[in-house]
């Protein structure tokens, strides 16, 4: 800011915080602004899971997306060209060198270096602090090809961009305490593998809480949630046994089925009929060449898709598994806490007993401020696991602070610790998510996923609008996530939105006014209508933010989110406010 | 290329053909050429027509077989490109209908997802201790206090009040977990000063952070390693690195375990192969520092120069060695005074000398900046804590800040002398007890004992677990290990020492419990393990090596041969009842 402003090199350390203690707790987690702002996330039992609609852009976007891939690679080429001739300092890491291989060559690292390095500062941006409802980014300037500079000031933006559902990344309150005691008493680390000596009453209790949480027998929890994916498979299947995976699922699913060496088969995202005719013909046809029938087939899938918003269809999934007699294994990693009125996740929101599925994975890392992944079962196949778990035998256990935040923030959920907190949590992120993504919807945003989901992807498209949404939004104070190939499919280049309980409404109608504005002047407002959101039916969204801002409190409570508002509801909202 | 060759072999069956043609086909030649003559001049009309007719015109030449031949050639190469590649795969398939499908699913009977535990393999369950409390060198178990040398926190830094105030101090200002990915707002301060901390301890260029410490291993190697790519393998690596390998897919030669000779003589073999190869392809030695199934330690000295001189990277997992081998902990280059930047890629875990938790890899720039966007475990899994990054720079502070006269670490020296004696008294007492010996190495905190062989081969115990598919054959075996009742019986009767010493002195040890089922390399003979660790007494240790032979004694006096041993299967079926008791 000043000409004397110093730059380093090295990222400054957190800058001390002397603002009073409230002020800092306000900063983590807002305090509920209204008693409207509250909504229980559950869906009608006995009525289809409504298929996920799509919204397509008009045909020039899709058009103007793939020239503008051609052009970054074509300048790409150019570039590496002409570098190779005139500056080949840069490209002595992708050339052999005194008889070895390069650690990467050009061809692998293109898409890296010249199309993602372009847009680097939109990634990894550090920051310092709980990523509560307000994430403090240290402020950056690019230097040469990958390196910053750091001033020393932090930028505090509204934070859609942290997993945290239910508000629980937080420096003080009784989570933090109680991690706090555990340090105190139990150190820092678990010290030792489970099954040699790394098992103590806290991991017992804790695994006790999770399995009477989501209502099953028993449960096993690991250090990490990747990790828990990763040797999971390892310890069910084989290559006799048939594993049939959504084609969306998280890359530690398909690492930990790569890695038990089973046959996997794959099926189109969240299409139940695909599913079915693929177990069917399998079943019918057997394993490859001996054509013996398959040991057993196991169906795994996500709870809610981490980048799509989606939910799974979990009551035809327990049919199909039922009926040809599969096991059904759910990662539950965005889904629990975020979903159902007692937060228990999929399970809960479909009033589906848990017994009926069979392997309910989850993570710690979204909804409870902690870390880490558990595995709930029925008690036979949860011993089995203690025994023969790979994470159980060789990997380091669950440390003692991570546990206390765990069994904690369950408590609170639950409501035998702070009674009231954890409902007010849970009706806080149903409430948000259906405003934001409504608000969104309105505007005229092309959005994926389901009504009641906390992940709200919104489409971009074109590559050179994600650094701008990003870059845009972050200068006006709100830190949001744009994910694009390879996690998304190239074209469908989008930035991502993790709703909190940690924000207000009014944090919300901020988010909503920004991207109005940033939407008008990139051009992102080209929905068609089809996904909801319209005024009258059939015509496309493109509500002022005023009209928006208005009516939406109401709208987002309604049942299904209205893919036509009648007029009475909006003059309603407007008498609310 | 192959064009040409078919053009010849057709111009000279056509002279033959011609010659025996009926006068009619003259006629019909006639009309047939009309037509087409039509056909291809609809075909100039078209734009770019032009240029297929100069090309037909041209390959004619008055030979109307050599024509259609190419004409064949383009619909086969157009039906080739067409047809996926699923359809290939139709053939073996069978038909069914619908009410057949229907049938077979009523028919099909699958396996339970798990096979429940037998009462064979039950009393693994049961044999894995309960610590209530605090865990470190000494905890309570059975409302007992114990003293705890199964721990691998071995510099006791789990009870060092400044890491816990780190802890705490972090924990107040950032919480616990970091909630999200180090790529989308998951990296804190603490993280890149940690990175830079490891770094600089390690005398190498850069780190990067993982979450956990055995999923390190599998994502390094398989951010490295694609198909085509080669590595030289020491055959008694541990778990990690053999999942790590399978999941790589690339080829794996292996060395007989520890032996530079034989890994000298693969080199050799392999070497006029890779001269000729072109484009050079990425070649690694892929070995541990202190191997975890053996407790001994690599002979770098002679693998570096062998690295350098056949030009391959050295892959070295130091897990097990950092913070405890060499003066200041940096592991087995310290050891043998070897410099770090001789290793390509070092991989180490924060959950156990640091007491902290995740793993690590140290390298130069380009090969972690690569990991930043390649490393399936780094890209799609959320961040280390922000507490455990600031336990483990406190951990090194606490190691490398407290050195004696010699520059060596305070910290690390205790260790060392600790581990020294324990392996000098068990090798003392193993020499007088025909059932023990030691086998790790006299700078292994974790002091491995196994059962003598000859007393092994009077058990007719076989001299090695598992499958050997994978050593054999570079490819994993397709199915899992079966259970198997000697490994079991062999497990059983380490406990039964274990549980000697537990109830006799109260003190814990433990043994290799290595799952069988997942191992794809040979398996050793399980062992029983000291680990050694800083906050455990002289005086303790002492009681510990006392105990230890006469629990092998107790343990073992009725045991004379494989009846004798499978006699101990009662006791192994009711060990639920047996604990109990303890």
């Amino acid at each position: 800011m000043s000409r004397t402003t110093t730059y380093t090199t090295e990222i400054p350390n957190a800058p001390e915080d002397h603002r009073p203690a409230e002020i800092l707790s306000e900063l983590e987690y807002g305090k509920l602004t209204s008693k409207n702002y509250l909504y229980e996330s559950r869906h009608p039992v006995g009525e289809a899971l409504p298929t996920p609609i799509d919204d397509e852009p008009p045909y020039i976007i899709y058009i103007a997306t793939y020239i503008s891939y051609l052009i970054l690679i074509i300048i790409g080429h150019i570039r590496d060209f002409f570098g190779k001739i005139f500056k080949p300092r840069d490209y002595q890491d992708l050339v052999e060198k005194d008889g070895y291989a390069p650690w990467e060559d050009g061809f692998e690292s293109f898409y890296v270096r010249r199309l993602k390095l372009r847009i680097d500062d939109c990634f990894a941006r550090p920051i310092h602090g709980a990523p509560g409802r307000y994430i403090k980014c240290f402020n950056r300037v690019r230097e040469g090809k990958v390196g910053y500079l750091y001033d020393g000031t932090s930028n505090e933006c509204l934070n859609l961009s942290s997993y945290n559902y239910l508000g629980f990344a937080q420096s003080q309150g009784v989570c933090t305490d109680f991690a706090l005691k555990c340090v105190d008493e139990r150190g820092t680390s678990c010290c030792s593998p489970r099954s040699i000596a790394g098992t103590t009453d806290l991991h017992q209790e804790c695994e006790r809480v999770i399995a009477e949480f989501v209502g099953k027998e028993d449960a096993i929890i690991v250090s990490q949630g990747y990790g828990t994916n990763a040797n999971l498979f390892s310890s069910l299947a084989d290559a006799k046994t048939l594993v049939i995976s959504d084609e969306l699922n998280h890359a530690s699913i398909r690492f930990g089925i790569r890695l038990s060496g089973a046959s996997v088969k794959v099926f189109k995202h969240n299409d139940m009929k695909d599913l079915e005719k693929l177990i069917r013909n399998q079943i019918a046809q057997g394993q490859p060449k001996t054509h013996r029938p398959w040991k057993k087939i196991i169906i795994a899938v996500e709870g809610l898709y981490s980048m799509e918003g989606n939910l799974c269809n979990l009551p035809k999934l327990v049919e199909i598994k039922d009926k040809y007699k599969c096991y059904l294994f759910v990662d539950e990693a965005h889904s629990i806490g975020a979903l159902g009125p007692h937060g228990k996740g999929i399970c809960d929101y479909f009033s589906l007993d848990p017994a009926r599925v069979d392997l309910l994975m989850g993570t710690f890392t979204k909804s409870f401020g902690a870390t880490g992944g558990y595995i709930a079962g029925d008690k036979a196949l949860i011993e089995k696991l203690r025994v023969n778990y790979i994470t159980q035998a060789y990997s380091e256990g669950v440390p003692p602070p991570v546990l206390g935040q765990i069994v904690s923030s369950l408590k609170v959920i639950n409501g035998s610790l702070n009674p009231g907190e954890g409902e007010e949590r849970l009706k806080r992120i149903a409430f948000n998510s259906r405003y934001l993504r409504l608000g969104l919807k309105k505007l005229g945003f092309i959005v994926y996923g389901a009504d009641d989901s906390p992940v709200i992807p919104v489409l971009l498209f074109l590559p050179a609008k994600m650094p701008s949404i990003s870059r845009m939004l972050y200068s006006s104070k709100i830190a949001v996530v744009i994910v694009s190939y390879p996690a998304t499919p190239l074209i469908s280049g989008r930035a991502r939105l993790c709703v909190s309980a940690a924000l207000t409404k009014e944090d919300l109608d901020y988010v909503l006014k920004q991207f109005s504005v940033v939407g008008d002047m990139i051009y992102l407002k080209f929905s068609s209508g089809i996904a909801g959101g319209s005024k009258i039916a059939g015509v496309p969204p493109r509500w002022s933010i005023e009209d928006v801002l208005a009516s939406n409190v109401l709208d987002c409570k309604q049942p299904k989110l209205g893919y036509t508002f009648s007029s009475d509801s909006q003059d309603s909202g407007e008498k609310l406010d | 290329m192959s064009s040409v060759v078919f053009t010849t072999t057709t111009t000279t069956t056509t002279t033959t053909t011609t010659t025996t043609l009926p006068p009619t086909w003259d006629l019909v030649g006639a009309t047939l050429s009309d037509n087409f003559a039509h056909y291809l001049d609809l075909l100039g009309r078209v734009p770019g027509g032009q240029i297929v007719l100069r090309y037909i015109r041209s390959s004619y030449k008055n030979d109307p077989i050599r024509s259609l031949f190419e004409l064949a050639l383009f619909i086969f190469a157009l039906n080739y490109f067409l047809s996926s590649k699923k359809k290939e795969n139709k053939s073996d398939l069978i038909k069914f209908s619908d009410r057949e499908i229907d049938d077979l699913v009523d028919e099909w009977v699958p396996e339970p997802l798990v096979e429940d535990l037998t009462p064979l393999e039950r009393w693994q369950l049961n044999s894995i201790p309960t610590i209530k409390g605090k865990n470190g060198s000494h905890v309570i178990i059975n409302d007992k206090p114990v003293v705890n040398l199964a721990s691998s926190d071995f510099l006791n830094l789990n009870e060092n009040q400044n890491v816990k105030e780190a802890a705490k101090s972090s924990i107040s200002s950032a919480g616990v977990g970091a909630c999200g990915p180090p790529n989308f707002y998951g990296t804190q301060d603490v993280h890149v000063r940690l990175e830079e901390d490891i770094a600089k301890y390690l005398d190498g260029e850069q780190s990067i952070l993982y979450g956990q410490d055995f999923v390190t291993a599998g994502s390094v190697i398989a951010a490295f390693l694609k198909r085509g790519d080669l590595c030289v393998v020491d055959s008694g690596v541990n778990l990690a690195i053999q999942k790590a390998l399978i999941v790589s897919r690339c080829d794996i030669e292996w060395y007989n375990h520890n032996d530079v000779d034989h890994l000298e003589k693969i080199l050799v073999e392999l070497k006029p192969g890779l001269d000729k190869q072109k484009p050079i392809r990425r070649r690694f030695i892929v070995t541990e520092a202190l191997f975890a199934s053996t407790g001994d330690i690599c002979t770098l000295p002679k693998i570096v120069e062998l690295k350098n001189k056949y030009k391959y990277r050295l892959f070295l997992d130091e897990s097990l060695s950092i913070g405890v081998l060499g003066g200041t902990g940096k592991g087995v280059v310290e050891h043998y005074g070897i410099p770090r930047s001789e290793i390509a890629i070092t991989i180490g875990s924060m959950a156990l000398s640091f007491a902290s938790s995740g793993g690590f890899c140290v390298g130069v720039e380009p090969m972690v900046h690569h990991q930043r966007i390649q490393s399936n475990a780094y890209v799609f899994s959320a961040s280390l804590p922000p507490y455990s990054a600031k336990v483990a720079s406190q951990s090194i502070r606490e190691i490398t800040s407290n050195l004696n006269s010699l520059g060596r670490s305070q910290l690390v020296q205790t260790l060392h002398d600790k581990t020294l004696f324990v392996y000098e008294a068990l090798t003392a007492a193993s020499k007088k007890s025909p059932y023990f010996e030691v086998i790790s190495s006299p700078h292994s905190p974790i002091v491995h004992l196994s059962l003598k062989a000859e007393y092994r081969s009077q058990l007719n115990l076989p001299a090695l677990y598992g499958n050997t598919t994978f050593l054999a054959k570079g490819k994993p075996a397709k199915l899992l290990n079966e259970f198997d009742d000697f490994y079991n019986i062999e497990s059983f009767v380490l406990q039964k020492v274990i549980d000697f010493v537990l109830l006799q002195s109260n003190i814990l040890v433990s043994r290799s419990k290595n799952i069988i089922e997942h191992e794809n390399l040979p398996l050793l003979n399980p062992h029983l393990l000291v680990y050694v660790n800083n906050g455990v007494s002289k005086d303790e240790l002492t009681r510990a090596t006392q105990i230890l032979p006469v629990a092998f004694a107790e343990v073992l006096k009725n045991v004379k041969n494989e009846d004798t041993l499978f006699d101990l299967t009662d006791d192994l079926v009711m060990y639920d009842e047996h604990y109990k008791q303890l």
